[in-house]
């Protein structure tokens, strides 16, 4: 059965997983687009790495496919396929034996605290930004990444993570925390 | 203060310096993903797990009045008992109960000595990693306790305590780091029961 473009805009996930599963896997498509759209950047930030990162997806997007009978609210596929693919980038890290070749966060920008106050060029703070990140526990990472780069609000991450939108704020907070000691420690 | 809001400013200023620098992943993603499900077999749905009477009686939840209250009691504690011995880790015959399952799926009791916990759960590979799908009970000098009907196969997993802090078991089969600085508790289940080596 063809994929309609009327599909890719309308179609809830549960229903459309049930297409899938009642025999139409072209259907799987609008899942893959919606979801790559949606947690591609993600699996960026997590690996440091565009093509590690699309490895990670389209395994994860594999493995979602080979076991969606299993998907038990196909009404939150996005939140299955989020767990998923978060386990899978886990596991590219461990299998590529490395990360990014991360930089150190004092070696990453700032050369004056004047220049800070001032302002940092935008490619400095993002450098910085992403050392840092690498020092955070992954669940401040996650929820940091979440929050400020996918820009994702605190109901929207709950749902994501299964976790209370009080728990994530706290854990956003401590991210925060913590990358500004690290952030700030670098000076 | 203004050290603070200077630095929360330019914490927000890198992150959205950040997030523009990520790339999108090509569309061509998309196409490579279905080349390979076209080739595969439409996932099936899992039969529904059928349970016997007694065992639906005595799992489900029910009214009680007091006078029953006691005697319902010793009998549920009765039941755990068989479940538990019948299907913790270390069992290796082939239970009663268990046989209503699928041949591929054992029951499997996770225990945790928290005292100082308020609440525990259990995250593995097996729930998706949910931190809240699967609350442990708390028992008698703070070791908590849950049985999960796991399939035959390798897991992984960690217990959460309060909410927020990740604890791997420390009377796992073997523990794996996940390439985050955590150490990941393994659980291999075979049709037997729980392989320990």
């Amino acid at each position: 059965m063809p994929v309609h473009e009327a599909d890719r805009v309308e179609a809830a996930d549960g229903a459309v997983v049930r297409r899938v599963l009642g025999g139409d896997v072209e259907a799987y498509r609008i899942l893959v687009e919606r979801y790559r759209r949606q947690f591609g950047r993600y699996a960026v930030s997590l690996l440091g790495d565009a093509d590690l990162a699309a490895d990670a997806v389209q395994e994860a997007f594999i493995r979602a496919f080979d076991s969606l009978g299993s998907c038990r609210e196909p009404d939150r596929f996005g939140a299955w396929f989020y767990r998923i693919l978060t386990n899978q980038c886990h596991t590219v890290r461990t299998r590529s034996g490395a990360r990014r070749d991360t930089v150190p966060v004092e070696d990453a920008g700032l050369t004056s605290r004047e220049r800070a106050d001032a302002g940092l060029e935008q490619g400095e703070l993002a450098a910085r930004l992403e050392a840092a990140l690498d020092q955070l526990t992954p669940e401040q990472r996650e929820a940091f990444v979440l929050k400020y780069v996918d820009e994702r609000s605190y109901e929207e991450m709950a749902a994501l993570l299964d976790v209370s939108a009080d728990a994530l704020k706290m854990r956003v907070h401590r991210a925060r925390e913590a990358l500004r000691a690290i952030m700030g420690a670098a000076r | 203060m203004t050290h603070d809001t200077g630095s929360d400013e330019m914490l927000e200023a890198a992150a959205r310096a950040y997030a523009r620098g990520l790339p999108e992943l090509p569309a061509a993603l998309d196409d490579r993903v279905m080349a390979v499900v076209r080739g595969r077999p439409v996932p099936a749905v899992p039969r529904p797990r059928h349970m016997p009477n007694v065992w639906r009686w005595l799992v489900e939840p029910k009214q009680v009045r007091p006078a029953f209250a006691v005697p319902l009691a010793a009998a549920a504690a009765l039941a755990l008992f068989f479940v538990a011995r019948q299907t913790a880790p270390r069992a290796a015959s082939a239970p009663a109960v268990a046989a209503a399952l699928p041949a591929d799926t054992i029951y499997v009791r996770f225990e945790l000595a928290a005292p100082a916990a308020r609440n525990v759960a259990l995250a593995g590979s097996f729930n998706s990693w949910g931190e809240q799908s699967i609350v442990l009970a708390r028992g008698v000098g703070g070791t908590w306790s849950v049985t999960v009907a796991l399939p035959v196969g390798e897991h992984r997993y960690q217990f959460v305590v309060d909410g927020e802090r990740w604890v791997s078991d420390p009377t796992a089969h073997a523990q794996v780091a996940d390439g985050f600085g955590v150490t990941n508790s393994v659980i291999v289940v075979s049709p037997r029961g729980v392989v320990r080596s």
